[in-house]
């Protein structure tokens, strides 16, 4: 009875809603951290990602393990944009690392050019393979997505060992040691400890501009639920596009760096899954995927804990380090679905919401 | 029906209809919209509302007739690009994003506008004032309750500052007190100039508000007229309680 009534009352006037005011409002500039802040939070996170670099300088074997982990944390960072943000669980950024491996070699070997000249046309030519490749894959959703993206990993693989010409085949690539910095080759270990630090330092940047960016929300929407953000005006499949050809472009600049570091480049080091692939994949989900310092913090975390496993169980148990990371991932996926950073979070708001 | 100002309808559809192999859901449906209306559909369960409304979202493209907004043909127009062109909707389940806060949420609508954060950012806690909800501001999506996430598809379709708003079903599962702020939300826009067309399975809902009312029963349009005239309606009374039950449209309200 008492329902039917209101439809008789005054059809002016704002809405009324019961109990607003039941405490104040936060003001909108409250509920979204300002950029000020934001930019603070970035640049107290990166000093602190810089310690063991200043702790360890002197220490080559470290310092290998420090350069491995920004790398790592650069590239998982990469792979978040678009697997994190915009939700698309891509196992295949091994090819777009491989296409930033490939030509900044051949490139470096055949015509002596700089790696420095060829780094940004070779992430926007990745960027452009990414959106090539993803077109078609971005109609699937979910599980079939990933699985899509696998089988262009092994494509690649394959396609890579074939045309010896071009990639050298199974025998691979090998850059001769010239150093200087024009080369991107470097006597010491700190200089390419510093230079992928630099590498992690833009990505994470990039992210924090993202999460701030009319893109960087789409990203989310498109994540969240694809027919809301479409009732929102989104062109989901452009901002996909968008999100991969940004994550693919940078995870080849990852790419064109570790080559430079290696100083040599076979199919298998590019292509091989639990090294790649997946493993980007792998950082982003244990350190939190969708934050900004997740990646970071997963790499932190693994590339010391792997080496370490590796070069303990290295001859008595081969293959040890592959069982253990696979259980950390079965058990992240498990009970901590939005990793660390969730966890820390979680901490956080706990202790936040105590007298 | 009576007359209608001759001015271009906002929506219109024209003989529409949708064939699902064998089911024809949709059955030659024609309405029209015109500027500053509210227009409810009805009908019972399985009438072809919620394929009709996909219709006129672009979820589905009829097989046959066609849906017009501002006198043109929009039938192979994608539903991100109705939204952009003006016609905000909700959806019968709700879908907020969950991992983001309620004024985030109204922010990707706001975003269509102005790609500033925070242009985006002052405009979708404009929009959440407007309905009532600034106060949760700060929540995540997903720890708000049904009506409160209903309210919140309401904001981030006004955030697109639409022309017209279809709204699906957006008291189902809400109690009489919520239904009761719901309705004088909707008239307090109305009274602002906006235009709605809404899905209905409820006639108390309807009559309280709608000016115009269309029943749809097995795809087909059977009545069309104010919420009187249709609750006294024999198809109407038919459809939802069978035949043999005319002159008892009052019980359906009751």
């Amino acid at each position: 009875m008492s329902s039917t009534d209101t439809g008789n009352g005054i059809a002016t006037g704002p809405a009324a809603t019961p109990g607003r005011r039941a405490f104040p409002a936060a003001p909108a500039s409250e509920v979204i951290a300002s950029a000020r802040r934001a930019w603070l939070t970035y640049l107290g996170g990166m000093a602190l990602a810089f310690l063991p670099f200043v702790v360890f300088v002197n220490d080559a074997h470290w310092l290998n393990i420090i350069a491995l982990t920004y790398l790592m944390g650069g590239l998982a960072a990469s792979w978040n944009i678009i697997g994190g943000f915009g939700g698309q669980f891509s196992l295949g950024h091994g090819v777009f690392f491989a296409i930033g491996a490939y030509t900044t070699a051949i490139f470096v070997t055949r015509w002596g050019v700089s790696p420095w000249a060829t780094m940004i046309p070779t992430a926007i030519f990745a960027a452009c393979v990414a959106m090539l490749i993803s077109w078609p894959t971005f109609r699937l959703r979910g599980p079939f997505f990933a699985i899509a993206t696998l089988a262009f990993n092994e494509v690649a693989f394959v396609l890579a060992n074939h045309a010896e010409s071009l990639t050298g085949g199974p025998r691979g690539l090998s850059i001769p040691f010239r150093a200087g910095l024009a080369n991107m080759i470097f006597r010491d270990r700190w200089a390419y400890a510093l230079l992928m630090f630099g590498f992690v330092a833009l990505v994470i940047a990039l992210s924090v501009w993202l999460r701030r960016s009319r893109l960087g929300y789409y990203l989310l929407a498109v994540r969240e639920d694809e027919d809301a953000a479409r009732a929102a005006g989104i062109n989901v499949l452009a901002v996909k596009l968008k999100g991969m050809a940004l994550s693919a472009g940078l995870t080849a600049i990852g790419g064109t760096l570790f080559t430079m570091y290696l100083r040599y480049i076979d199919p298998p080091t590019l292509f091989t899954l639990p090294e790649v692939g997946v493993k980007f994949a792998l950082l982003a989900l244990i350190g939190g995927i969708g934050t900004i310092w997740g990646p970071l913090l997963g790499a932190a975390l693994i590339v010391p804990f792997e080496n370490w496993l590796r070069s303990a169980y290295a001859d008595s148990l081969p293959g040890f380090s592959l069982a253990v990371l696979g259980l950390l991932m079965v058990l992240a996926a498990l009970f901590m679905k939005r990793g660390i950073m969730g966890l820390v979070e979680d901490l956080l708001k706990r202790t936040r919401r105590k007298p | 029906m009576s007359a209608r100002p001759v001015s271009t309808p906002m929506l219109e559809v024209r003989n529409a209809s949708k064939q699902f192999g064998g089911l024809r859901a949709v059955d030659g449906v024609s309405l029209s919209v015109q500027p500053g209306e509210i227009v409810s559909i009805i009908g019972p369960n399985g009438a072809g509302k919620t394929t009709f409304f996909n219709l006129l979202t672009g979820q589905l493209v009829p097989t046959e007739g066609e849906v017009r907004y501002l006198g043109e043909s929009i039938n192979a127009v994608p539903p991100h690009e109705r939204a952009r062109r003006g016609m905000g909707r909700t959806f019968q389940i709700a879908k907020p994003l969950i991992a983001l806060n309620a004024l985030e949420n109204v922010m990707i609508g706001a975003f269509l506008h102005d790609a500033q954060l925070g242009v985006a950012r002052d405009r979708a806690y404009a929009v959440l004032e407007r309905v009532g909800m600034a106060h949760l501001a700060a929540r995540r999506a997903g720890e708000l309750t049904l009506s409160e996430r209903r309210r919140l598809e309401v904001a981030r379709a006004l955030a697109l500052e639409p022309k017209i708003v279809l709204l699906d079903e957006v008291m189902a599962g809400l109690n009489q007190a919520e239904v009761g702020t719901e309705i004088e939300l909707l008239r307090s826009l109305h009274a602002q100039g906006l235009t709605f067309l809404i899905i209905e399975h409820n006639l108390k809902v309807v009559r309280a508000f709608s000016e115009r009312v269309i029943v749809l029963d097995r795809g087909r349009l059977i009545a069309e007229g104010t919420a009187e005239q249709i609750l006294n309606a024999p198809a109407v009374i038919e459809a939802y309680l069978g035949a043999g039950h005319a002159g008892r449209g009052a019980e359906v309200v009751a």
